[in-house]
């Protein structure tokens, strides 16, 4: 999973969000190092409602402007967990091979 | 206010390279994020958000319709095409192999008659002796079943080794009928293009079904049999025997065979752009029979010179990079209204 899929995903967990809601949630989350623009982030999000991962949640409409509220579905919840508890154990096992050098040093 | 609708002007303007099912989707919605994040005074989109919604207009336009898209019917065709064209080759190799044509007698040209008493007819099952034939099978079948797993690259990069084979030594296999060397070259250089600028062959195997393999079917044979009304009325055998009869009998069946996959075709309701791709692959054959009807002697598919092979391959190629730019260009009269 690409880390800008991840991140959008990360950002629908705990709620619905629009457009860009997600955009400066995922800029937050990743600690101002990733910053979607609109056309990554649509184009990540059709392939994430094609794969059925997200789904749209309602629609306002706000200042006379169209928000779209994006959800994760069930499968998406099962993904997003998957692939955290994957980059978990990578990270885990990382720091685990890091901590002995560094300690004998 | 006027720079503000200026700037607003200028991101419509990028969202109409979508694709037109996205755009009536999602295009006031991107609007409104891309409005948002734009800072207080900004005239124009800048270059990085411009070069970013090209790109992503033409990676969606690329990958085809998505879930809130209408169909399309030129992706779908497209898409189709990718899938049944390799099918359609393989069936054309199978009839070429199972119903070939019997050259006539010859005893008054010494050296004709050696040739043909080696080889007296064109197709049949002694192709499968020619090593090069057994090749070109050979990828053929391999595109084949790449295409129907749904992949697109692998069987892209076979085509293209396929259509360099042909082209390089194709020529020089006299008992492949040349319809067909030409026909498979054409076709694999529109297929090649449907694989880059379609959805691929697993959305073409996602719309295809019987009636699909009925009509390419009926579509081959209508093919080999006017395969054998060429190879009965091309040089040198033109001077062996008055073959009118013969060429008669092919032409009307021919024919007959091409409007019986026409009309299933319209009565099932097929994909018509599709139809329209497959009756591109088949200029050769109008281009031969416009010079035999007005008596040319020029046997364009037999013995092609540079300029005929240009004015043989010039077609498909064009009617490619065309697919492949249309796919990928927006339609500036279908701009979203301000």
């Amino acid at each position: 999973m690409q880390e800008a899929t991840f991140l959008i995903l990360t950002a629908l967990a705990t709620g619905s969000q629009h457009g860009y809601g997600i955009i400066t949630d995922v800029s937050q989350i990743s600690g101002g190092r990733v910053r979607l623009r609109a056309g990554t982030l649509y184009t990540a999000l059709d392939r994430l409602r094609t794969d059925e991962l997200i789904a749209v949640d309602r629609e306002e409409i706000v200042d006379n402007r169209l928000r779209r509220y994006y959800r994760l579905t069930p499968k998406g919840s099962e993904t997003l967990a998957a692939e955290a508890a994957r980059l978990q154990a990578n990270a885990a096992a990382a720091l685990s091979r890091l901590k002995p050098a560094g300690g004998t040093t | 206010m006027t720079d503000s609708s200026g700037l607003e002007q200028g991101y419509r303007r990028l969202l109409g390279w979508y694709p037109r099912a996205f755009r009536r989707e999602h295009a006031d919605e991107i609007l409104a994020v891309l409005m948002s994040g734009a800072p207080e005074g900004q005239r124009r989109p800048r270059l990085a958000e411009s070069a970013d919604l090209v790109w992503s207009a033409l990676k969606m336009r690329l990958r085809g319709p998505g879930p809130a898209g209408e169909s399309r019917p030129w992706t779908d065709a497209l898409a189709l095409f990718s899938l049944v064209a390799p099918l359609f080759l393989l069936l054309l190799d199978v009839l070429v192999v199972a119903l070939p044509y019997r050259l006539p007698n010859v005893t008054s040209f010494p050296l004709v008659a050696q040739a043909l008493a080696r080889h007296p007819e064109i197709g049949g099952l002694s192709l499968l002796n020619v090593p090069l034939f057994d090749i070109t099978v050979g990828c053929g079948v391999i595109v084949a079943v790449l295409v129907l797993l749904g992949l697109r690259w692998i069987p892209l990069a076979v085509m293209a080794v396929s259509v360099v084979y042909w082209v390089a030594v194709g020529q020089s296999i006299p008992w492949i009928p040349y319809p067909l060397q030409l026909l498979t070259t054409g076709v694999y250089l529109l297929a090649a293009a449907a694989l880059i600028a379609s959805p691929g062959p697993r959305r073409g195997r996602q719309l295809a079904n019987w009636r699909y393999g009925v009509v390419l079917l009926v579509a081959a044979a209508a093919v080999q049999v006017s395969t054998l009304m060429y190879d009965a009325m091309r040089p040198p055998w033109l001077f062996l025997a008055p073959t009118t009869s013969r060429v008669t009998i092919y032409l009307v069946g021919s024919v007959g065979l091409a409007a019986v996959a026409v009309i299933l075709a319209v009565v099932w309701k097929l994909n018509r752009y599709l139809l329209l791709l497959l009756a591109v692959t088949f200029y050769p054959y109008a281009l031969q029979l416009a010079f035999a009807s007005t008596g040319g002697t020029t046997d364009l598919l037999g013995n092609p010179t540079p300029a005929h092979l240009t004015a043989l391959f010039l077609p498909p190629v064009l009617f490619a990079c065309g697919t492949v730019l249309a796919a990928v260009t927006p339609r500036r009269s279908r701009l979203l209204p301000s």
